[in-house]
């Protein structure tokens, strides 16, 4: 057990006490007896697909007075919780992972017409010239990974991280390939995965949100708030936006005006009240409340302070390359890993501008985006560094990505050459890297043809890295479903399989 | 272990539960029943294998007919009457695992396989779920005691399980609550005072009328409506933008306000358009259907959105007003409910031929004339009647207030130096730029409109006949202008039915083959105004053409596609619309066609029509359980979005049906009428505390006391606007921007910005609050408000530690406390601190506070009160700027008083109804 397991656990044991202490023996007991009656919703499991009769797993008891007390999965999990990092707007990975010397001698030539024929981009159109890799790559580490120059200190991290180089979608629109990666379906509606796995797991702080997001300033990602919407879960499994500006969580924070001591000599009051109320009515449902109230005036104590990452020493903030004051993505790295230390289940971070089309310099290959590879390339070397030396790295699971890939043909928008070096959105093939979490180290799994268009073997998509992230956690994908509409629904929708090559 | 543990406690409970079945089976003589005896098995434990997706073996156990035909083995698994020789019977006995059913699974209990035998034995009759059955008039149970009939069910189910009924709740608690109930805020004070004082049992009754009058109740109710409905102020997806169409929601809050019977409310909703001589009322309500979330990204393809929109509407009638879930049928036949996957494309295409088509500019939209200038529509309208008749009356009538039928520029093809901007948006096009539009309706035309921006001088269009080079048959010039207009020109009468080619041409020089130089949302081809030859004709159509070129704001509404339009019916396979199989017609399920009238149109009509028949078996008890379900927090059946063989079974059935029946029939569908008579009933005014004799029924499914239950996020807000005197009684209008923190509203693309409303508006209920799509109000979303995607049957109601963050934090709520605060002095008897805050409990729960109670918050007020004396400059951060101006001791007194209404609008009993 390692010393991060034994805070958890306290803290497990922590929250279950405070619970236990707010019930009566008399309702406990009669809360045992009775079950959840209707609420178990789970129970309402029918095969509508593709569960045959009596493999389903056991429903998932939904308790809507305590909706996020941690739960077990169905079998054990390599990894207790997830942090996420999506570089919204799609980076290219023909700069980064991907390496493709034979692109490189196609460079200014026209693309070849195999390449278009039948095929839909968002905004080539004609004849586009070939793009040659605008980076120079090295083999690093013992697993001889290629890594491109613009990624000095993640380079030294090959030997800790498992690259997917095949992974594909069907969307190439920002916000469809966003909602396909986070909820499984490229329309609105759908939970997201920080929605399922927090409905399934719960969370192991109760005086923090159980998932929560993290966006880098700038805009919201394209699809907006629903990739970490809880579609038709339970609201309170919705992800938490912790901003870096204002209140760190929602009304976190005292009325100006109102000291904490007051805060408190407040939420003592209302609880006084409501003990009484409860002698009155009997009604369990006010000693919710009461344990609610509780938690709310610990999270206004530990969230701040949480969320805070000032404190945390000098050289933690140089290892990540923090900015003090600014909504940026190296503070949301540090910050989730305080939150997943701190025992927070899913953190899902957003970073915006990866757009690369070349057709203003701020996101040209050349220019705008060695900014953007600066402003990663730290950050997420720390992640990883910080999560080992803390021995948190192997029940950590560390997702890096997009939501598509670029095109190894340069933008050429309405057939007219783009005045910078740009690639197009690109369904067909782009990379992913993971660490963490039971996943193998220092592996490559998938590769694409000479010039990085398409797969040509260990091809993935969307449904089967949400189904290997379940199973990390604990969860048969194709078994961890809720009613809605008349049928299961899962987060892989009818797709999925679990990459058993990356597994460790 | 665990899990092993558990397969021991189910394996003993399954025991006893078959011992049960068994006994229920030895000591009876009657025929096993297929709904209660045998459908359970087969969905348990036969079906995921032999039925809907999957028919292993050629055989599926979904409908009869499919179950007694012949499986894959050549000859049928079932022979009524023959057990003996039935396959399914003898498969369910083997040993061999290979061959024994369930596959792989653990066998059939004897005790099931036996009740499957007799079951065969006597013809393997299929049943039918009760909810597909139509209502029949119950006969009320003979109990003594109680107000109502509602009352004779109720006590009759408690009388069975040993259970007796609470008492009446105070009359405090009774105004409170059905006053949140039915208008969801609080009564003027002379309507509570004189139910309070009043000491005969009439009060009750009056005091119920009165709300019901309320113009509140409408506003109440509407936000029931409003999330089967999804109504929201923007059109969701990515770049989620603003929608028009507020007017729906107040045509919900009149409707309800005026009772309009359920029947006519959901005619209007579902086919208003298509009622003869509809009124402007009557097409707004069909915004029910343009609800629809519709999607404006670059790139995305319209017919796949317009598609998804009527799926849309198909799953909204079904599960918000039909209380079932058909959204399963889209891709296959529903397992477990009597409706093929075809008949899914058969009630899709009722929705078919609608004239949106995810358009960003959400055509067809009903104008908004003024008031002032209806006189003159009239005119026309009767002067077209006058001079071509009763059909050329409409014609005009529609094309005034609609601009339809009119084709979306977005469908031109065989384009030439033009381009459907971002596939979507509009028909954007280049000098000598060509287009086609098909199968227009030349008949008599002589006239046309377009909606059209160029801000080019210089540029002509002229429109060609069947091809590119055609003959012309129009032309006209296009003056500049820096808005987007609407022009009406005309041309020599046509005939026949062409495609349109449509040229620009432009002479005036200067421009680059490369820009785009006119861009078109919509054209319309039509007869001119009739009458030509008749005196008065050239005024009539100066006021006819000026009414087209009004530049005005529009409603989306449904309306039919023209004849010439029709687009054909097909199913998707596994519902995919790129694989489209056979053709179909607009048609209800055959499984309750029953409920149809044969004169029925085979349209949105009739399809209202079958659905508000009296023989319609769900429409009714699905408005009933809703209402229900509002009052006592759980529906007679709990699922409100499944009546189905899935849902939950109805704790009071007979109860259901006998106040189904009566609304179809008695009440003449009035929800005003039924809602009265669940709350005059005695099993509404009870008491809500538990006591001892309500025994295990922690749910209270059996009602043994009244309703206690946490409040709507709508209630919430409202109540504490109530309590803190600043409620806003104003009605109707565009959505409004109460406080909500910064940085919530961050759409990509669209510069869409929450701007604070001012004055009153701030205050409005929260039925009026601006309801964007990606980004609800928070603390709507924290109380489990719904998000408005799709219809939402129900709210689950959570409770956590952000809910409690928000009424104790968020800005809104401080405001309303320090209001409240103010409000506390102004009504307590004397000055003393004590006075106060009896009066603040007061004006919450209309009685007097508890003394334990009233000393808490004393406490709580003194420790405010001296933080509040030693730092004025806290006190003075805590008021607004108008109260922070008095003297420090009254500044600190008002100030601890803040902290005490704060701390009152965050008790249980506040965020709860008793």
């Amino acid at each position: 057990m390692t010393k991060q397991d034994m805070i958890n656990q306290r803290l497990l044991k922590e929250a279950a006490a405070a619970q236990m202490r707010m019930h009566t023996r008399r309702h406990f007991l009669k809360e045992s007896a009775m079950g959840l009656g209707a609420l178990a919703i789970g129970s309402l499991l029918g095969g509508c697909g593709s569960n045959a009769a009596g493999n389903a797993e056991p429903a998932i008891a939904f308790d809507p007075a305590r909706p996020l007390l941690p739960k077990s999965p169905p079998f054990a999990g390599k990894a207790r919780s997830v942090i996420y990092l999506h570089m919204a707007g799609a980076p290219s990975q023909l700069e980064l992972f991907d390496f493709k010397p034979e692109l490189m001698k196609m460079d200014g030539q026209d693309c070849p017409p195999s390449l278009l024929a039948g095929k839909q981009f968002a905004f080539i159109k004609g004849v586009p010239k070939m793009l040659g890799p605008q980076a120079k790559f090295a083999q690093h580490g013992d697993s001889r990974a290629w890594i491109s120059e613009h990624l000095p200190h993640f380079s030294t991290m090959a030997d800790d991280v498992c690259f997917l180089k095949a992974v594909t979608t069907d969307q190439f629109n920002h916000a469809p390939a966003q909602l396909l990666m986070h909820t499984g379906s490229p329309r609105l509606g759908r939970p997201s995965m920080g929605s399922w796995v927090t409905y399934g797991l719960g969370t192991e702080n109760q005086n923090l949100p159980g998932f929560v997001v993290l966006t880098s300033g700038g805009s919201f990602p394209d699809a907006g708030k629903s990739v970490w919407g809880s579609g038709f879960l339970p609201s309170v499994y919705q992800g938490v936006q912790c901003r870096s500006e204002g209140d760190p969580v929602l009304f976190i924070n005292d009325p100006k005006g109102m000291n904490r001591d007051l805060r408190k000599a407040s939420i003592d009051a209302i609880n006084e009240a409501n003990q009484q109320e409860y002698k009155n009515y009997h009604d369990p449902e006010i000693l919710s409340r009461i344990s609610q109230y509780e938690m709310a005036y610990r999270m206004q104590i530990t969230a701040p302070e949480v969320m805070n990452i000032n404190d945390e020493p000098d050289y933690i903030h140089e290892m990540y390359g923090t900015r003090k004051g600014e909504a940026c993505l190296a503070n949301n790295v540090l910050l989730a890993r305080k939150l997943v230390e701190k025992g927070v289940r899913f953190v899902q971070l957003f970073d915006w501008g990866w757009d690369a089309h070349g057709d203003h310099a701020g996101n040209s290959l050349n220019l705008g985006m060695i900014n953007k590879y600066r402003s990663v390339d730290k950050c997420m070397t720390a992640l990883l560094l910080d999560l080992k030396q803390r021995g948190l790295l192997e029940e950590t699971l560390v997702v890096w990505g997009g939501e598509f890939g670029r095109t190894p043909m340069m933008e050429n928008r309405n057939g007219v050459q783009n005045p910078f070096k740009g690639r197009d959105h690109h369904t067909e093939a782009f990379t992913i890297w993971m660490a963490g979490g039971g996943i193998k180290k220092g592996y490559t799994h998938g590769e694409t043809d000479e010039i990085g268009y398409s797969a040509v073997s260990g091809k993935v998509d969307a449904f089967d890295i949400q189904a290997t992230i379940l199973n990390q956690l604990g969860f048969n994908h194709e078994n961890f479903t809720y009613p809605f509409q008349g049928r299961p629904f899962r987060l892989t929708d009818v797709g999925g399989k679990v990459i058993r090559e990356i597994i460790a | 272990m665990i899990r092993l543990a558990n397969k021991k406690i189910l394996i003993a409970v399954s025991v006893l539960l078959v011992a049960g079945i068994g006994a229920a089976f030895l000591t009876s003589e009657k025929a096993v029943d297929y709904s209660t005896d045998i459908k359970p098995i087969i969905n348990k434990k036969c079906i995921s294998c032999h039925g809907g997706v999957k028919a292993k073996g050629g055989f599926s156990l979904l409908f009869r007919e499919e179950a007694l035909a012949t499986t894959e083995s050549g000859k049928p698994a079932i022979i009524p009457g023959d057990p003996d020789h039935s396959e399914m019977i003898r498969r369910l006995t083997l040993t061999d695992p290979e061959e024994r059913m369930p596959y792989k699974h653990e066998a059939l209990l004897k005790e099931e396989i036996s009740l499957l035998k007799k079951w065969v034995k006597q013809g393997a009759k299929w049943g039918d779920h009760w909810a597909y059955l139509p209502v029949k008039q119950q006969t009320i149970p003979d109990v003594s005691g109680g107000n109502n009939a509602i009352d004779a069910f109720v006590l009759e189910k408690l009388k069975a399980h040993d259970l007796s009924a609470a008492p009446r709740a105070d009359k405090a608690d009774l105004l409170r609550r059905v006053s949140l109930d039915l208008i969801g805020v609080y009564p003027d004070d002379t309507i509570a005072q004189k139910f309070l004082q009043g000491g005969d049992q009439n009060a009750y009754g009056e005091l119920v009328d009165s709300l019901l009058a309320s113009p509140r109740f409408g506003e109440r109710w509407a936000s029931v409506w409003l999330d089967i409905a999804r109504y929201a102020d923007t059109k969701g997806y990515e770049s989620d933008g603003h929608r028009n169409i507020w007017k729906y929601r107040d045509w919900v809050i009149n409707a309800l306000n005026s009772d309009m019977p359920y029947n006519q409310f959901i005619i209007e909703q579902v086919a208003g358009d298509l009622l003869p001589d509809p009124t402007e009322d009557q097409l707004i309500a069909t915004a029910f259907q343009r609800n629809a979330m519709s999607n404006d990204e670059g790139g995305t393809d319209n017919e796949e959105f317009r598609n998804s929109a009527n799926m849309d509407r198909v799953n909204t009638v079904w599960e918000g007003l039909m209380g079932t879930t058909f959204a399963c049928v889209q891709c296959h036949s529903h397992p477990y409910d009597p409706f093929r996957h075809e008949e899914y494309y058969q009630f899709l295409a009722y929705y078919n031929n609608g004239r949106d088509e995810d358009v960003p500019g959400e055509f067809p939209l009903l104008r908004q004339f003024p008031d002032s200038v209806k006189p003159e529509i009239d005119a026309v309208v009767n002067w077209t009647r006058k001079a071509g008749g009763d059909t050329e009356a409409a014609r005009v009538k529609l094309l005034l207030r609609s601009y339809q039928p009119a084709v979306n520029a977005t469908t031109a093809d065989s384009l030439q130096h033009a381009v459907i901007a971002n596939n979507n948006v509009n028909l954007s096009v280049q000098q000598n730029g060509i287009a086609r539009l098909r199968n227009i309706d030349l008949n008599n035309a002589s006239e046309g409109i377009l909606r059209f921006y160029s801000n080019k001088p210089g540029g002509q269009l002229v429109f060609r006949l069947d091809k590119a080079d055609g003959p012309a048959f129009a032309t006209m010039s296009v003056k500049p202008s820096d808005r987007a207009q609407t022009v009406v020109f005309e041309y020599p009468e046509q005939q026949g039915i062409h495609d349109v080619f449509i040229q620009y041409r432009n002479t005036g020089g200067g421009l680059k083959p490369d820009d785009f130089v006119i861009s078109f949302d919509w054209m319309a081809f039509h007869r001119g105004l009739p009458g030509k030859t008749l005196p008065g004709y050239t005024e009539i159509k100066n006021t006819y053409t000026r009414l087209l070129r009004m530049e005005l704001s529009g409603t989306p509404i449904m309306l039919e596609n023209p004849d010439n339009w029709k687009r054909k019916n097909v199913v998707f396979e596994r519902g995919n619309r790129h694989t489209p199989g056979k053709e179909v017609q607009p048609a209800v399920p055959a499984s309750l066609r029953f409920a149809q009238s044969s004169s029925a149109p085979s349209n949105r009509l009739g399809l209202a029509m079958w659905m508000t028949s009296p023989q319609h078996p769900l429409v009714s008890r699905t408005i009933v359980n809703r209402l229900w379900e509002q009052l006592f927090g759980t529906g007679i059946v709990e699922t409100l979005e499944d009546m189905g063989t899935q849902g939950l079974t109805p704790s009071h059935q007979a109860l259901l049906d006998y106040l189904s029946y009566q609304l179809m029939h008695d009440y003449q569908w009035s929800l005003k009428k039924l809602l009265r008579e669940i709350v005059l009933s005695s099993t509404y005014q009870q008491d809500s505390r538990w006591s001892e004799s309500a025994g295990d029924d922690q749910y209270n499914k059996l009602l043994a006391r009244g309703p206690r239950l946490r409040l709507s996020a709508e209630q919430l807000r409202d109540q504490a606007l109530c309590v803190s005197g600043l409620l806003s009684t104003k009605m109707y209008g565009p959505g409004v921007m109460p406080w909500q923190p910064d940085g919530i509203w961050n759409s990509p693309y669209n510069g869409a910005r929450w701007q604070q409303s001012a004055g009153e508006d701030q205050y409005r209920r929260a039925v009026y609050t601006y309801w964007k799509r990606t980004s609800p109000y928070p603390s709507m979303i924290s109380f489990d408000g719904a998000q408005r995607v799709v219809c939402a049957a129900r709210r689950i109601r959570t409770n956590t530690p952000l809910q409690a963050l928000t009424t104790l934090n968020d800005s809104a709520y401080l405001d309303m406390s320090r209001h409240y605060a103010l409000r506390m002095i102004s009504s307590a008897a004397s000055k003393d601190p004590s006075a106060r805050i009896t009066a603040g409990y007061n004006l919450l729960f209309f009685k007097s506070i508890p003394a334990e109670k009233l000393k808490t918050l004393q406490r709580l007020y003194q420790q405010s009160l001296e933080v509040y004396t030693k730092s004025p400059e806290e006190a003075a951060a805590l008021l607004s700027k108008k109260e922070a101006t008095g003297e420090p001791k009254e500044m600190a007194e008002t100030a601890a008083l803040t902290i005490v209404a704060n701390a009152l609008l965050n008790l249980d009993e506040t965020i709860t109804k008793n």
